[in-house]
């Protein structure tokens, strides 16, 4: 049985399968490798020779694993429209989202402060401390938009089980955005907008956040086969 | 055709599977092999491609599946849901007004 199932297991995690549809695919196509051993049985067919049977009719399991990730590709809008999900829209939908959650976050941090009273909020903008206080709740909600966008379109890369690089395309493009946008917050004024001034530390870092993200999913996506592979060996 | 047509594969394979699957509960090697014998053969599905597109039509809601011994053998069962008769009913019109539309153009040739 491993001699088909498991370079079809291998092969689909390789090319980005899911590790949920990898289990599910294997469990079914070995379920239906048996219904084709039995069907070849029912014929007279010695066990191996049915078991030949049986391979020969699913073919090569590295090919069968391509096929099963083009059907499963094509099956999501974002998978069977890669290029404009991971490579265009990015690049309209960046700044919106990243300044949809943005204010989202700031409205959170503005409810949760000063219980949506703009008169505490003008007090705290004459008061130095305060004043600080707002900056860096800018900054944070700021740090926070920028990985939300990032994770939001990495997760569908990975839900619609397209290549890794449409995923690092995303979120070079992500990270492109961070470091061009800003958000800026003076007393009793807050702007937004888009400069090319790259000897600002902050934009660096603004930038460094997809990047980091793209990194970290990276590893543990390798961690994560690993230990499948582990785990279905053992 | 595939550019101008949104709907997954041009919709045939969802019409078939929907068909076979209002009729009762079945597995993946069972779809295969109906598909193949009740279409003479002229349609088929490659062996082992049909779980994806079951796995697509079920997070469409379109059908339902659940793990079930028979015979001493564990598979995954596949049921019609009440979203995917709706949706075999549109599948099933449109077929209709399709084949009735190049009907009347190839009997208009041949007269």
């Amino acid at each position: 049985m491993s001699d088909f199932i498991e370079p079809l297991r291998r092969r689909l995690v390789e090319l980005g399968c899911p590790l949920a549809q990898v289990r599910r695919l294997v469990q079914e196509v070995a379920d239906h490798r048996e219904d084709l051993k039995q069907a070849a049985m029912s014929e007279a067919l010695s066990g191996a020779d049915a078991e030949a049977r049986a391979n020969a009719q699913l073919g090569d399991p590295l090919v069968l694993a391509e096929h099963l990730m083009v059907v499963l590709r094509r099956s999501s809008w974002w998978g069977r429209h890669f290029v404009i999900g991971f490579g265009v829209l990015p690049i309209l939908a960046v700044p919106v989202l990243w300044t949809l959650f943005l204010f989202l976050g700031l409205s959170l941090e503005f409810a949760l402060g000063f219980g949506w009273d703009w008169k505490k909020l003008h007090v705290a903008a004459d008061n130095p401390v305060a004043f600080h206080h707002l900056v860096l709740a800018l900054h944070g909600a700021d740090y926070v938009a920028i990985a939300l966008v990032t994770l939001l379109f990495c997760w569908l890369a990975r839900r619609s089980a397209v290549s890794l690089k449409w995923m690092v395309t995303s979120c070079a493009i992500c990270s492109l955005y961070a470091l061009i946008t800003w958000g800026r917050i003076e007393p009793h004024s807050f702007t937004l907008g888009f400069t090319i001034s790259l000897s600002m530390t902050q934009q660096w870092i603004r930038a460094a956040i997809p990047l980091l993200i793209a990194g970290a999913i990276y590893i543990l996506r390798r961690r994560t086969t690993q230990r499948f592979h582990e785990k279905v060996a053992g | 055709m595939k550019k101008t047509n949104p709907s997954f594969l041009n919709g045939i394979p969802e019409l078939l599977v929907l068909r076979l699957l209002a009729r009762r509960e079945m597995y993946g090697y069972q779809i295969v092999e109906e598909i193949r014998t009740q279409t003479g053969e002229a349609l088929s599905f490659g062996e082992g491609c049909i779980y994806p597109y079951l796995h697509y039509l079920e997070a469409e809601k379109q059908v339902s599946s659940r793990r079930r011994e028979v015979e001493g053998r564990n598979r995954n069962y596949y049921k019609l849901t009440a979203r995917g008769r709706k949706r075999l009913e549109v599948l099933t019109s449109e077929w209709n007004r399709v084949t009735t539309g190049v009907s009347q153009l190839r009997e208009e040739q041949y007269v």
